[in-house]
C-alpha cells in the first residue's frame, strides 16, 4: 500500500524503457530498407518479400536527399541494410567511400549491363520529362527551351535537385551535354519565373490544380500514376533529349543481416518483384518484363558526357545560388 | 535506498533524461563542432558563420520579423474581438469561444496545407470568387497571416477573460466621474488588462518562431527560410551540417527563452487588485444597436479562421482529382477507401500515433504530478532546479528537441539506445509536453490548503501515501485535463516525428506530410481530416474536464 504510487510509476517507466530496448534488440532480425519514393512500391516489395521469407522489412521512405542525410548522420550507429536511391550518383559515391557490399544477384542476368555494377543494380528506371497540364490554356511544350518562352511566364515549377535525386541527374545530364548552354537555359527559366518546389510530387501538385502549367524535369512515374487517377496532365519527353534515372539498389557493408538483404535484392529482381515495379509506372530494370509505359529504348536520350562529369556538389551549389536558395 | 529520497530521485532522473540530456548535447555540439569524431578541438568555431554569413543573419532577422508580425497581427485581431467578448453581452458567446478554440486546436501544418490549396493560383478561392491571392500566400506576409489565424485565439482568450474578470465596474466609476466611454476604456479598462495582453502577445511571438509546419509547407515556394526550417535543412538534407544545426538551435532557444522569461516577468508583476471580496454583479453591457455589426464581424472572423481551412481540407479529401476542380462529378470517397485499404498503412499510422500519445500522456502526467508535488507541496531543497527543468521545454522548440535527441542518442557508445525505435519519439513527446501537466497540476496544488496533507501525515500516512490518497484525488480533474491536452498535442506532433521516426514507424503527421511530398494530396487530406477530428474532439473534452476542475475549487 505504502509504495503503490511509486511502484506503479516505477513499473510504468521501466516498462516503457524495457519495451524500447526490446524493440531495439528485436529489430536485429528484421531487415531495414531506406528508400526514395514511391512509398507504395517499397511497401508492396516489403510485403511480398515478407510473405515469401517470413522476414519483416522496416521501411523508411523519404526523398533521396533526406535518405542520404540520414545515412550520413547514422554513420556511427548504422541501421539500414538496404538502400534504394533515386540517383545513380549516390550509389557511385557510397561505393567510393567503401560502404557497399559486393553482390550480384542471379536474377540480374536480364538487367542490361549499363544498369548494374558488382556493387549495385537498378531496381527500375524512371525518365525525366515535362509534365504539362492539358487544361492550362498554354500550347503543348515540345522541348526544354519552350518553357522559357513568354507563354510560360510564371507558370513553371521544378523539383529541388537538392532533394530529388533524379532531378539532379537531369541537371548533370544537361550540363554534360550542353555545358554553358545549359546554364543559359537555367538563367532564362529563372528569368521566366520558374520556381523550385520541394521534391518531385510537390512540384507536380501546383500543376495538377492549375496553379502552374508545367513541371520542368518531372519524374515521369509520379505523373503517370496521377494520370491513372484521372488528372488532366500529359508527360512529354523533350525533342532534344532527356535523361533516364536508374534507381540503384545496394546492400550496406554494415548490415548485420546480409543473407536476408541479398535475398531481398533477389526478390526485387524476380518476376514478381519486377512486376510490382512496372505497376508503379517505372520501367522495370529487367528487359524481359513488360511495362505499361514507353521504355527507355524508345526515348531520345541526351548524349553521353563529352568532358569530365561535373560533380554533384558543384552543380547543386551553382543551381542553388542561381535560384537564390543559398 | 531511503524511502524519502526515492521519489525525488526518480523525478530528478526522469527530468535529466527527458529535458537536460538533449539540451546538453545541443550545447556540446554547438561549442565543439568536431564532437562527432570524438575530438574537442576548435571550440566555438561553428559560431563564426553567425557573424560572417549574411544568409544566416537574414534567416535570424526573418524569424524575428515573423514573430513580431504574428504578435502584432494577433493583437490587431485578438484585442478588439476579446474586448467585445469580455465587456459586452455578446449573443452566442459560448459558441464564439468554441469556434475560436478550433484554429488553435487544428494542427498548424494541416491548416497551412489547406490554405495553400485554397489560395494558390487556380485554388478553390480563385475557382469560386476569381480572387487571386497566390502571390500573397507565398510571401512573408502570407506566412505571417496563416500563423496569425492559428495563434490569435491566445490573445483573444487572454483579453476576453481578463476584461470580463475586472469587469466594467472601475470603468463605470470613471464614467460617473465624467469620462467618456472611450476615455474610460483607454484610461481604465485597457491598463487593467495590459499585463495579460502583453503576456499573451509574447506567447504568440514564441509560438510563431517555434513553428515548423507553416514555414515548412509554405516557405519553399516563397523563398523564405526561417530558423526552424533552416535547422531542419541542415539536419535532414544532404549534405548534413550538425554543428550548424546545433548553433542555429541555440540561437532559436535563446530568442525563445528571452521572450518566455519576459512573459513570466510580466505576469509576475501583475497584481492589479480588482477583487475586493465584496460580492458584485458582473453585468456585461448591452451591445444595443451595435449588435448586428459586431455579430457580423465575429461571423466573418470565424468563417475565415475556421471555415476556410476546414472547407478546403474537406473539399480536397472528397475530390477525385485536383485538376477536376470543384464539381459534383468530381465528388468521391476514393481517398477514404484507399486510406483504409493501403495494406493497413494508414491504420498503422493512426494506431502508432494514438498509442504514442497515450504513453506520452501517462508518462508526462506522472512526471509532471511528481515534479509539481515536490516543488509545491514538499518544497524539497532542489525545488528550483526541478521547477526550472520541468518548465524549460515550454521555451524549447520541437525542432531543437529533435536535434538534441539525435545528437544525444545517435552515438556508438551507448550500450542500448532508443534511437531508431519508437522509444525516441516517446522521449521527444514527453520532453515537449511536460510543461502542460506541471502547469495545470501546480495551479491546482497551490489552491489546496496544507492542512489536508498535514492531517494525513499526523494520522500516520507517509508522504507518498498522502500524495496518493489525499492530493491525487483532489488534483485529478486538472491532471486529467492536462493529460488530455498532452494526448491531443502528441497525436499530431509533426517536426520531431519527421526527424526521429525510425524505419517502419509512421505517425499520422508523417503520413500526411509524406502523402503531400508524393503528390497524393487527396489521401493526405483524408487522413488530415481524421487527425483534425480526433485532435479537436479530445481537446474539447479536456477543456470541459478542466473547466469542471476550476469550478470545484
Amino acid at each position: 500500500m505504502m509504495n503503490r504510487t511509486s511502484t506503479s510509476l516505477k513499473t510504468g517507466l521501466i516498462t516503457a524503457m524495457t519495451l524500447s530496448i526490446a524493440m531495439a534488440a528485436g529489430s536485429a532480425q528484421a531487415l531495414t530498407l531506406y528508400t526514395a519514393g514511391p512509398g507504395s512500391l517499397a511497401k508492396k516489395l516489403a510485403a511480398g518479400y515478407e510473405k515469401q521469407t517470413g522476414v519483416k522489412v522496416d521501411v523508411f521512405q523519404a526523398t533521396t536527399g533526406k535518405v542520404m542525410a540520414r545515412l550520413d548522420a547514422e554513420q556511427a550507429n548504422p541501421r539500414a541494410d538496404i538502400l534504394i536511391s533515386a540517383s545513380w550518383d549516390t550509389a557511385t559515391d557510397l561505393q567510393k567511400r567503401g560502404w557497399l557490399l559486393e553482390y550480384q544477384s542471379p536474377n540480374a542476368a536480364e538487367v542490361p549491363a549499363q544498369f548494374k555494377t558488382p556493387y549495385y543494380v537498378a531496381q527500375g528506371i524512371s525518365a525525366l520529362g515535362i509534365v504539362w497540364n492539358t487544361k492550362s490554356g498554354t500550347p503543348e511544350p515540345q522541348d526544354w527551351a519552350d518553357l522559357a518562352k513568354p507563354v510560360f511566364k510564371d507558370k513553371v515549377t521544378t523539383p529541388d535537385p537538392a532533394l530529388s535525386g533524379a532531378s539532379l541527374d537531369l541537371l548533370i545530364g544537361l550540363q554534360n551535354a550542353h555545358a554553358q548552354q545549359a546554364w543559359t537555359l537555367f538563367d532564362d527559366l529563372k528569368a521566366n519565373g520558374m520556381i523550385i518546389a520541394g521534391p518531385n510530387a510537390q512540384a507536380l501538385t501546383p500543376v495538377l490544380q492549375g496553379a502552374k502549367a508545367a513541371v520542368f524535369g518531372a519524374v515521369d512515374y509520379v505523373a503517370y500514376s496521377s494520370m491513372q487517377d484521372g488528372e488532366a496532365v500529359k508527360v512529354i519527353f523533350p525533342a532534344s533529349g532527356t535523361v533516364i534515372a536508374p534507381r540503384p539498389m545496394m546492400i550496406l557493408k554494415s548490415s548485420k543481416a546480409q543473407k536476408e538483404a541479398k535475398a531481398f535484392i533477389d526478390y526485387a529482381l524476380s518476376d514478381e518483384g519486377q512486376k510490382l515495379v512496372a505497376e508503379a509506372w517505372l520501367m522495370p530494370a529487367r528487359s524481359d518484363i513488360d511495362a505499361k509505359r514507353p521504355l527507355f529504348k524508345t526515348l531520345k536520350l541526351l548524349p553521353e558526357e563529352t568532358h569530365p562529369s561535373a560533380s554533384r556538389k558543384e552543380v547543386l551549389d551553382r543551381f542553388a545560388s542561381l535560384f537564390g536558395q543559398r | 535506498m531511503n524511502k524519502n529520497l526515492f521519489l525525488p530521485a526518480l523525478t530528478g532522473a526522469a527530468l535529466l533524461l527527458l529535458v537536460a540530456l538533449p539540451v546538453v548535447f545541443v550545447i556540446l555540439q554547438a561549442v565543439f563542432p568536431h564532437l562527432d569524431s570524438g575530438r574537442l578541438s576548435a571550440p566555438f568555431s561553428a559560431f563564426s558563420p553567425l557573424f560572417t554569413d549574411t544568409g544566416l543573419r537574414e534567416m535570424i532577422f526573418t524569424t524575428l520579423k515573423v514573430g513580431l508580425g504574428v504578435a502584432l497581427c494577433s493583437a490587431v485581431l485578438g484585442i478588439p474581438l476579446g474586448a467585445l467578448r469580455g465587456l459586452f453581452a455578446l449573443p452566442g458567446a459560448a459558441l464564439w469561444d468554441l469556434l475560436f478554440l478550433i484554429p488553435f486546436m487544428m494542427p498548424p501544418y494541416i491548416a497551412a496545407l489547406s490554405w495553400m490549396l485554397a489560395l494558390q493560383t487556380h485554388g478553390y478561392v480563385e475557382q469560386l470568387l476569381a480572387l487571386s491571392l497566390n502571390n500573397f500566400l507565398f510571401s512573408l506576409p502570407g506566412i505571417v497571416a496563416v500563423m496569425t489565424l492559428n495563434i490569435f485565439p491566445v490573445v483573444y482568450f487572454a483579453v476576453s477573460r481578463s476584461m470580463a474578470a475586472s469587469g466594467s465596474r472601475l470603468a463605470d466609476v470613471a464614467r460617473i466621474h465624467g469620462a467618456g466611454p472611450w476615455r474610460a476604456f483607454i484610461r481604465v479598462t485597457l491598463p487593467l488588462a495590459l499585463p495579460s495582453v502583453a503576456s499573451s502577445l509574447l506567447l504568440a511571438f514564441t509560438l510563431s518562431i517555434e513553428e515548423y509546419g507553416v514555414p515548412g509547407a509554405l516557405g519553399a515556394r516563397s523563398g523564405v527560410t526561417l530558423l526552424t526550417t533552416g535547422i531542419e535543412q541542415r539536419l535532414a538534407d544532404w549534405p548534413v551540417d550538425m554543428p550548424g544545426a546545433a548553433v542555429l538551435s541555440l540561437v532559436l532557444v535563446a530568442i525563445a527563452l528571452c521572450a518566455y522569461s519576459v512573459q513570466k516577468a510580466v505576469l509576475a508583476g501583475r497584481n492589479v487588485e480588482t477583487l475586493t471580496g465584496k460580492p458584485a454583479d458582473v453585468v456585461a453591457k448591452k451591445l444595443g444597436r451595435a449588435k448586428w455589426p459586431v455579430l457580423a464581424l465575429f461571423a466573418l472572423v470565424a468563417f475565415i479562421t475556421v471555415g476556410m481551412p476546414l472547407l478546403s481540407m474537406m473539399l480536397t479529401a472528397f475530390s477525385g482529382t485536383l485538376s477536376g476542380g470543384i464539381s459534383l462529378e468530381n465528388l468521391t470517397l476514393r481517398h477514404y477507401v484507399t486510406l483504409f485499404a493501403l495494406d493497413g498503412d494508414a491504420i498503422g499510422a493512426l494506431s502508432t500515433s494514438m498509442s504514442l500519445a497515450l504513453a506520452t500522456a501517462l508518462i508526462a502526467g506522472g512526471v509532471g504530478l511528481l515534479a509539481s508535488w515536490l516543488v509545491i507541496v514538499r518544497k524539497v531543497r532542489s525545488a528550483a532546479v526541478i521547477d526550472g527543468l520541468s518548465l524549460l521545454p515550454a521555451a524549447l522548440p520541437g525542432i531543437v528537441v529533435g536535434v538534441g535527441l539525435i545528437l544525444a542518442w545517435n552515438r556508438g557508445f551507448w550500450p542500448v539506445t532508443p534511437y531508431n525505435t519508437w522509444g525516441i519519439l516517446l522521449l521527444a513527446y514527453c520532453c515537449l509536453l511536460l510543461p502542460y501537466p506541471v502547469r495545470y497540476v501546480s495551479a491546482a496544488m497551490k489552491q489546496i490548503g496544507g492542512n489536508l496533507e498535514a492531517a494525513a501525515r499526523v494520522h500516520g500516512a507517509s508522504a507518498a501515501q498522502a500524495l496518493w490518497r489525499i492530493l491525487l484525488p483532489l488534483v485529478l480533474p486538472s491532471l486529467l485535463a492536462a493529460m488530455m491536452m498532452v494526448f491531443a498535442v502528441a497525436s499530431r506532433e509533426l517536426v520531431t516525428s519527421l526527424l526521429l521516426a525510425p524505419a517502419g514507424v509512421q505517425t499520422v503527421s508523417v503520413f500526411v506530410w509524406r502523402q503531400f511530398e508524393q503528390g497524393s494530396v487527396g489521401d493526405g487530406m483524408a487522413m488530415a481530416s481524421i487527425a483534425v477530428l480526433v485532435s479537436i474532439s479530445i481537446m474539447l473534452i479536456a477543456v470541459r474536464v478542466g473547466g469542471g476542475a476550476k469550478r470545484r475549487f
